[in-house]
């Protein structure tokens, strides 16, 4: 028995002794934890905890394999993620206890907080006494055990997995039902109540998913796109666009679902142009070598950075939306680029693992795919608050993409309609956050970078948020970010454009005296380097470019990703269609491609008078429209947009 | 142009005469169309055939192509390997939905014909593809033009070098007829051989050009000992016997040495004829290299022949009864500066293959004596400047496989177009004219609206090889019936079509394609690509463009605004209008009074059943919500929840409707009313305003007819808080609401209650037509309601999720602040900011 005091020891420093002792098989014990947040984060070695008194925020949180005691309460999220192992508490527990866990149990003999199991994928967790509200919401998976009241709304929102309670049931939540219990359930929970030495009351109660909000009902009558790229105002009020919105959504009753990015015009970095003359940008046949691009992101708290060799990453875009060849493609390419990747929603694959030179692993509300030891391997952590394309809702997933494979590597049941939740579990405000910053450090030892990933919207507020969160960098979204399947009134009518967004971070961080606290990186409808230079004159530190790598890697732009039987193999998981993609060779296309952004960023760099991106500044930019000039502050020089050659012409 | 090339992304200017469709907005021909030597609308065509508009298909393929019958069934068809299906599931069957329409329309005489225009006349030597081809540009310019041609039918290699199996003798017919028709301008001259018939000092007196597209008649022989022999000939003369009607014995095995396209037509007529039992190709390369079109090698394939790959023949021996063809093997040499590696012989590989009768199908070449006395020929090609299709001549210009070797037909036909361009221009006395370039139209057809179009395998057209009578070559496949057509041309990717994604617009998806397959160092394209990318776009929102509700987005909660639930149906979007008045979706169906009395009776059940309203003059059935609009000195019915009188001047002076047990409101439709509205309606104590931004009381043809003017929304906002009366009346918005979003707009800028009229007709089934609403009895009154409660019950729940997307769980609950304007316009009309530099609530200025 090895005693670790933390009357004497910082959580940081007091975890990092566990991991060496867990390595070497000890059992330990936590004196004096205070309450403390973050004890045992992120242990993955068969090791038994002690703590003896009362533990904090995500105690146990990010574990495998560890099991703990703790003899008194625990506070918010104990066991958050933890996958097996187990956590036994004397005393009660906070709110959502057990999150989003993937195969360990919980228990609690006392009481528990609201939530408890949300989104919960494998495992148990049991309460000898009595739930708060909302119990097992949005479950996908496992089992909870209450042997008091279940509270209010019990099984809101559940998908999947099983809720036994013995005490009253007080009322059940969404698309939750009571079933009949058999007696190899009945069996399987007295053994499980049996090893924890926890009497067995009489009988049970048993709630599951009643199945009527799993699949959207009339489905959308689904068509081929037409192109309607004008929207009202110089055209029809009534256009045919309105007319075939009304038609379509008379039938299905529901709003319309698509994938790929915004349909309409929006200001864009298009309506900026340069103050130089750039006609002989790039004369220099060796314009490559003669411009320092080099950028790291990620390090300016002390974290190992992201080491890009050109301002430029992947947008985060999901195995799931994508098929898994893509996104192997996708972080070949990367890699060969010298640029970073990113998992999106959804888990990590070996292959993109193995393929990517660096890789961004993301952290939604779902918890899906998301777990300790992907986070291990992963170059930066970042936590998904919102989406250019759809902000303030979360992901959706169409049925036809939820293979199984799928499935199991989300921790969800296949088959399903998958909306995911909108809000992460433990972050109900920015002080949650800076918690959940906390246990991601802890559990990668503080060596990884922490982003968040942002929509674009009150991005003023947001972005002081986030510096002050204590994230690294932040990948700042606009409206025209495309998403695999999302309300087409959102995607087309929520947040704020790229232009604006930018505008707004860079304005809001100088007011708290701020720019140097945290990176910024724009992404959302950009397309090629000089989109690029723009973003950088305007104060990015680096781009992403999400839809135009997977045009560059053969996506025809159909607008059908929601479908799930894309053409080109790209946003599919039918395995019949995901054979017409040949990763290797969209690699290279992808690689090509990044290339030729790296070509344009280092030809306009130099032609405006620069050997460093690090020079591009606001100066070289002026405003080609009015709304543009309104936007970003720029002069207003309409007469360099004179060589116009993209009109805009109606299409009907 | 190639498909990535750099000319595909600096677009060389289109010659003058010639179009593209240059006022498309996405002008970026297709790769198909680029492939294509003479610049195929492919896509538009495909189009229409899933459209079964087939004329309108007709006229796309026939517009550029006087052999369209012709290339319906043996084009090399370069679009195909273009198709980007082709890495996929396989390409498009382009030629195979050609051959399809051509078999429907193919006799049919187009309407347009070109007649005479000009007094200038031209004189074409040889009716092969180019010929002919050069023949058709230059009637359309209105030139009068001869043909001379030296055998007894015109069409050259298409008709003496394609067996019929392939290309059965009617379908020549076909095109040459079209042709003639289009062109009465064409004379034509058969068996008039240049140098024996006609010389050229004739041609260049009787007419002010001459162009010569004499082919490449005759065989290259293989310059080995032994092909003297009587039992070896060439493949062109071979096919051109066969195609003369000749059915000769054959021995029983015949080697065809080469593998080209003329290959594959010898080998194939070989085994058809009689005795012939086995045929094997002799090819000095690998099946990778082999340059025959891959649909006739699997089809020669198929039929049986045997190929020796990695072979090169050496010698022909006679044994006597029968030959031996000396061979030896080889290998890939190392690659040359194309890439291309030359076959290298293997030491000691020496074998011989026994048949008996060699056809050598290894190159062909153009001869004329009478244009070598001219000084003309350079070896066996006219010397012609690719440039400029001249001669060394001035008078004179060439063209096709006579003048630039072997090719295919349509490589041929894009040269009669090329040259008939500079003949033009030399008729015309232009010195040098604009290079000329294929020009790319596009008929902008609509994509297939087939859903399986992801799904649906590459057609394959029945195949019947040889056939029962092999000697008579029967046709070797099967056109497309209307189905296979159907699902082939649904498999398009319609390359060339919008889709509706403005970021992802064709022309900046092909130009993200195009960045894809450039290499890093190719600088050249780099530039150009660089000088494309940095040209502005026009401004989306010109001046003239008025304000519009689409301009106005929402503000995400995101880290600021959190709120814990506003997961799925938590959002609530019911409002009191009073004591007993709840609708349970803030909405009324208006324009009703417009309406047949059927439509009438739906309305009033699915507005009921929804818990919504129905704001009209007449009275409804049941117990839906009805807010009567009053006509002046009318009294409100007793059935009316609430009643509504429409503003005119002198209501200011007349006494109040004294309205206690139920709600009243007034009706207006000016901004410069307002002051005067609201200040009667506060003192009257009136319940609500219905701001009839289109006029006419919700009609649907006002609705129709006019912009919404949703400054009467923002402005009696004001002209309440001037008066800090805000929460004093209820407003209703009527006119021009067509979606949920639209209506949480309004919602947010102060409207509790929104009126659809256009919207619920729509939803109902019935058609805008001619400014009004059309109805058709396409459905039942059942189904109405149906459509008319989803569109009610899809725009509340598009209204709720804009509601949570910014964080609040009641719809009303939305504000102003959710807010933001897009454009200046609409910014200064409604009063909502433009979101960056400096948001201080202010408003743009247009």
């Amino acid at each position: 028995m090895v005693s670790i005091d933390l009357a004497e020891l910082s959580v940081r420093e007091a975890n990092a002794q566990l991991r060496t002792l867990g390595e070497a098989g000890e059992v330990v014990e936590i004196l004096n934890p205070d309450a403390r947040h973050h004890i045992g984060v992120g242990l993955t070695a068969p090791i038994n905890v002690n703590v003896q008194g009362s533990a904090g925020y995500f105690c146990a949180g990010l574990t495998d394999q560890a099991c703990f005691y703790v003899s008194h309460n625990v506070g918010w999220g104990v066991g958050d993620n933890m996958y097996s192992g187990s956590v036994v508490v004397g005393g009660n527990a906070g709110a959502i206890p057990g999150v989003a866990i993937r195969g360990a149990e919980i228990v609690i003999k006392g009481n528990m907080g609201s939530r408890a199991g949300q989104v919960m994928k494998a495992g148990t967790l049991c309460c000898a006494g009595n739930a708060n509200f909302m119990a097992g919401y949005m479950m996908y998976g496992g089992r909870i055990i209450i042997l008091g009241d279940s509270g209010e709304r019990v099984g809101e929102d559940m998908s999947s997995g099983e809720i036994f309670v013995a005490g009253n049931v007080q009322d059940l939540g969404s698309d939750a039902m009571l079933t009949d219990v058999d007696s190899k359930e009945i069996q399987s929970v007295h053994e499980f109540l049996d090893r924890y030495g926890i009497k067995a009351p009489k009988g049970f109660s048993k709630i599951v998913n009643a199945g009527k909000k799993l699949r959207y009902g009339t489905p959308e009558t689904p068509m081929r796109s037409i192109p309607f790229n004008t929207f009202s105002g110089d055209s029809a009020y009534w256009n045919p666009k309105v007319q075939e919105d009304i038609t379509v959504k008379a039938q299905s009753g529901r709003y319309r679902i698509r994938g790929y990015g915004g349909a309409r015009p929006l200001p864009h970095l298009s309506d900026i142009g340069f103050r130089k003359d750039l006609t002989q940008a790039g004369a220099d046949r060796d314009v490559v070598s003669k411009v320092r691009m080099a950028t790291e992101i990620g390090g300016i708290n002390g974290a190992r950075p992201l080491k890009l060799s050109m301002p430029v990453m992947i947008a985060p875009m999901s195995y799931g939306a994508l098929s898994r060849s893509t996104k192997y493609a996708i972080a070949m390419g990367s890699a060969m680029s010298g640029i970073a990747e990113n998992t999106g929603e959804g888990g990590m694959s070996d292959a993109q693992r193995d393929a990517a030179g660096q890789l961004i692993f993301q952290c939604l509300g779902g918890r899906l795919g998301w777990n300790i030891h992907d986070m291990r391997r992963a170059d930066a952590l970042e936590i998904y608050i919102s989406q250019g394309a759809k902000p303030g809702l979360g992901g959706q997933l169409m049925a036809k993409k939820v293979t199984p494979e799928l499935a199991e590597i989300r921790g969800i049941p296949s088959g399903i309609d998958l909306r995911s939740p909108s809000r992460h579990p433990d972050i109900l405000g920015a002080d949650d956050l800076v918690i959940k910053v906390e246990e991601f450090r802890e559990a990668t030892g503080y060596e990884v970078p922490v982003s968040v990933k942002l929509g674009a919207g009150r991005i003023r507020d947001d972005i002081k948020i986030a510096s002050k969160d204590g994230f690294d960098f932040v990948e700042l979204d606009g409206m025209q970010g495309s998403t695999g399947a999302g309300s087409a009134e959102v995607i087309d009518n929520v947040g704020i454009p790229t232009l604006p967004a930018i505008i707004e971070a860079i304005e809001a961080l100088e007011e708290i005296d701020a720019r140097d606290k945290i990176q910024l990186v724009l992404m959302g409808g950009l397309r090629d380097g000089v989109d690029a230079v723009k973003a950088l004159c305007l104060g990015a530190d680096a781009v992403a470019f999400g839809t135009s790598v997977i045009v560059a890697g053969g996506c025809i732009s159909c607008m059908q990703c929601h479908i799930g039987q894309c053409v080109t193999g790209i946003a599919t998981q039918d395995p019949e269609h995901e054979k017409r993609y040949q990763p290797e060779v969209e690699a290279s296309n992808i690689h090509r491609f990044l290339e030729s952004v790296r070509w344009q960023i280092a030809a306009i760099t130099q032609a405006l008078g620069y050997d460093d991106v690090t020079g591009l500044n606001r100066d070289d930019l002026v405003a080609l429209t009015p709304e543009a000039a309104d936007i970003t502050g720029l002069p207003y020089e309409p007469s360099m947009a004179a060589a116009s050659r993209e009109p805009m012409g109606a299409l009907s | 142009m190639s498909v990535y090339g750099l000319e595909r992304i600096s677009v060389p200017m289109s010659p003058p005469g010639f179009s593209d469709d240059t006022s498309d907005p996405h002008y970026v021909p297709a790769p198909c169309q680029v492939a294509c030597p003479i610049g195929t609308d492919a896509p538009s065509y495909i189009g229409y055939i899933w459209e079964k508009q087939y004329p309108e298909a007709f006229e796309a393929i026939t517009a550029t192509n006087p052999f369209s019958s012709i290339c319906g069934r043996v084009c090399d068809a370069p679009c195909e390997p273009a198709c980007r299906r082709e890495s996929s599931d396989g390409a498009v069957q382009i030629r195979n939905l050609k051959r399809f329409v051509m078999d429907k329309l193919g006799t049919d005489l187009p309407k347009t014909r070109f007649e005479v225009s000009r007094k200038e006349t031209v004189g074409i030597v040889g009716s092969g593809p180019a010929g002919l081809t050069a023949a058709f540009e230059l009637c359309k310019a209105g030139f009068s033009v001869s043909v001379y041609e030296m055998t007894d039918r015109l069409g050259g290699t298409m008709v003496w070098g394609i067996p019929q199996f392939r290309l059965p003798s009617g379908i020549i017919e076909e095109d040459i007829q079209r042709l003639q028709h289009q062109c009465p301008g064409l004379t034509v001259h058969l068996s008039t051989a240049l140098g024996r018939e006609v010389s050229l000092d004739e041609l260049k007196e009787r007419h002010d050009s001459v162009l010569l597209t004499i082919g490449s008649w005759w065989g290259k022989p293989m310059g080995i000992p032994g092909e003297d022999h009587p039992n070896v000939e060439d493949g062109v003369s071979f096919l051109r016997r066969i195609n003369a009607g000749e059915r000769p014995q054959m021995p029983e095995t015949v080697v065809v040495v080469g593998g080209g396209d003329v290959a594959m037509d010898a080998c194939r007529a070989a085994l058809r004829l009689p005795g012939c039992k086995t045929v094997k190709v002799v090819y000095r390369r690998g099946p990778e290299e082999i340059p025959a079109r891959k649909i006739e090698l699997h089809h020669a394939q198929k039929e049986g022949i045997e190929f020796v790959y990695n072979t090169m023949q050496t010698g022909i021996s006679d044994l006597g009864g029968s030959l031996a063809l000396q061979c030896v093997r080889t290998e890939a040499g190392p690659p040359d500066e194309d890439g291309r590696r030359s076959p290298v012989v293997v030491e000691g590989s020496a074998f011989e293959i026994s048949c008996g009768m060699v056809i050598a199908a290894v190159g062909q070449k153009g001869a004329n004596q009478a244009l070598d006395a001219a000084g003309l020929m350079d070896v066996d090609r006219v010397r012609t400047d690719f440039t400029t299709m001249r001669t060394a001549d001035p008078k004179v210009f060439a063209a096709g496989d006579g003048a630039f070797g072997g090719s295919t037909i349509v490589m041929a036909m894009q040269h009669g177009q090329r040259a008939a361009y500079y003949v033009r221009a030399a008729l015309e006395n232009i010195d040098s004219p604009i290079p000329y370039r294929t020009p790319y139209r596009t008929r902008r057809v609509p994509v297939a609206q087939d859903l399986k179009w992801e799904q649906f395998a590459l057609e394959e057209p029945v195949f019947h090889g040889v056939g029962e009578e092999p000697a008579s070559f029967p046709e070797i496949e099967d056109t497309y019936d209307e189905t296979a057509a159907m699902r082939e041309a649904a498999r398009c990717y319609r390359c060339d079509a919008e889709t509706g994604s403005t970021d992802y617009s064709v022309h900046h998806r092909e130009d993200l394609f195009s960045m894809a397959r450039t290499h890093p160092k190719d600088v050249d394209k780099h530039q150009a690509m660089l000088q494309r990318r940095l040209s502005p776009r026009d401004n989306p929102y010109p001046a003239e463009r008025p304000a519009s509700l689409d301009d106005l987005v929402f503000l995400p909660a995101n880290l600021s605004r959190l709120v814990i639930d506003p997961y799925r149906e938590a959002c609530r979007i019911d409002i009191d209008l009073g004591p007993d008045l709840n609708l349970k979706q803030p909405f009324l169906v208006s324009g009703l009074d417009d309406a047949p009395e059927e439509i009438r009776q739906v309305a009033w059940r699915a507005a009921e059943e929804n818990g919504a309203g129905v704001v009209s003059k007449s009275a409804p059935n049941g117990s839906v919500h009805w807010l009567q609009i009053l006509e002046p000195g009318e009294s409100g019915h007793a059935r009316a929840a609430g009643v509504v009188q429409q503003w005119y001047k002198s209501l200011a002076k007349e006494d109040p409707l004294q309205e206690s047990h139920r709600l009243k409101g007034i009706s207006f439709a000016n901004v410069e009313d307002i002051d005067e509205v609201v200040d009667y309606a506060l003192a009257h104590d009136y319940d609500f305003l219905m701001l009839d931004s289109t006029g006419g009381q919700g009609s649907w043809r006002n609705e129709l007819a006019s912009q919404p003017r949703f400054e009467l929304l923002s402005e009696v906002v004001v002209a309440l808080r001037q008066r800090k009366r805000e929460e004093f009346l209820t407003l209703i918005f009527a006119g021009g609401v067509r979606s949920g979003t639209d209506a949480a707009r309004l919602i947010a800028m102060g409207a509790s209650v929104l009126t659809y009229g256009v919207t619920s007709a729509i939803a109902m089934g019935g058609e805008i037509h001619d400014g009004g609403i059309r109805w058709q009895s396409d459905r039942t009154p059942e189904e109405r309601v149906e459509g008319l409660k989803a569109i009610l019950n899809a725009n509340a729940g598009e209204a709720s999720m804009m509601a949570r997307c910014t964080g609040k769980t009641r719809l009303h609950n939305l504000e102003p602040e959710d807010l933001r304007s897009v454009t200046l316009t609409t910014s200064s009309t409604v009063r909502v900011p433009v979101p960056g530099h400096n948001v201080t609530g202010r408003h743009g200025t247009p």
